[in-house]
């Protein structure tokens, strides 16, 4: 029973540490970030808005262009280099790459937007503190995917160096 | 005379019949009252009932996979996502000519380097989108709130 007594502080504890996570996970606010944003929370959503429609029309160029580069370069270039009996290990892995980080990209561009547009129906005049936390989370949903953006380009340069270093190879 | 007599005994009575007091039920539509349905009436009132609530239904569910397929975010026929003329402009100037590469074919350092020119077109389009998705537009300063050591 006296072991029981020991154990229930770190118990208490372990509870409490548990159900106080998600309160100190959130991202507190100043009282002047606060005001500003209830000041504000006209323009600060007109700039999310433009934000949002610039993304729209960036998606869809770079998702064209990425598709192309797939679809009409790589995939036959190497379809080409197994009909010519090369090597292509390293070829199909950076075609895979690609195509899975595209797919990532695709799906992550939609999770960004939906948290954006959930961001953007906040009642920032009323609930700052929970529009600063969606913020956040939006900050965090569209590093993903300038992170995946950036993976694609550094993969399709890669391409082009195992080009270059296939051209290089003696006959 | 015989086919007279036949006339006769066939012949349509000019009056109706005295209703008894068993026959309360009209006994046709026509002698039911004017505004009241008949039943084609009625059918055709369900049919269009339930055509209207079939398109509410197969619209609501086309909606839902729009929302849900993430379409919504590529639509710009949407309001305020349409492109503008500086924009389709820009687009027609800036889009490689349409090429497509052999799946098939020998490969010679000819071919090679062709594709490289029309590959390197299609990375130059890419790089047109300087920083896509910066992270800056979204940052508190960029937003006007200030920031905690403010």
């Amino acid at each position: 029973m006296q072991k029981l007594h020991k154990l229930l502080p770190p118990l208490y504890c372990i509870t409490l540490m548990l159900f106080c996570q998600p309160i100190v996970a959130a991202h507190a606010i100043s009282e002047l970030q606060s005001a500003v944003i209830v000041d504000n929370c006209t323009a600060i959503k007109d700039s999310l808005k433009k934000v949002q429609q610039d993304d729209s029309r960036t998606r869809v160029y770079l998702g064209g262009y990425y598709e192309t580069l797939l679809s009409k370069f790589v995939t036959p270039f190497n379809l080409r280099l197994v009909e010519n009996s090369l090597s292509t290990a390293s070829f199909v892995e950076n075609q895979n790459l690609l195509a899975s980080t595209r797919s990532s990209f695709m799906s992550d561009f939609v999770t960004y937007q939906r948290e954006l547009e959930a961001l953007i129906n906040i009642d920032c005049a009323t609930e700052p503190s929970a529009f600063y936390d969606k913020l956040v989370d939006v900050r965090a949903r569209r590093a993903t995917v300038r992170g995946e953006v950036t993976t694609i380009r550094t993969l399709a340069g890669d391409h082009l160096n195992l080009i270059q270093t296939l051209k290089e190879q003696p006959e | 005379m015989n086919f007279l007599k036949h006339f006769h005994d066939k012949k349509v009575p000019a009056t109706p019949p005295e209703s008894t007091s068993d026959s309360i039920e009209p006994k046709t539509a026509n002698d039911t009252a004017p505004h009241k349905l008949t039943r084609g009436g009625r059918n055709l009132i369900i049919l269009g009932v339930a055509s209207i609530l079939i398109a509410i239904l197969a619209t609501t569910v086309g909606l839902l996979i729009y929302h849900v397929s993430g379409d919504i975010y590529l639509d710009r026929s949407r309001p305020g996502f349409l492109p503008d003329e500086e924009e389709v402009e820009q687009n027609i100037e800036q889009k490689p000519a349409e090429y497509q590469f052999e799946s098939s074919g020998k490969l010679t350092p000819e071919t090679i380097d062709e594709y490289i020119e029309h590959y390197n077109k299609e990375l130059q389009a890419i790089d047109a989108y300087e920083k896509p998705f910066d992270e800056n537009v979204l940052s508190d300063e960029y937003l006007g709130i200030p920031s905690d050591s403010d």
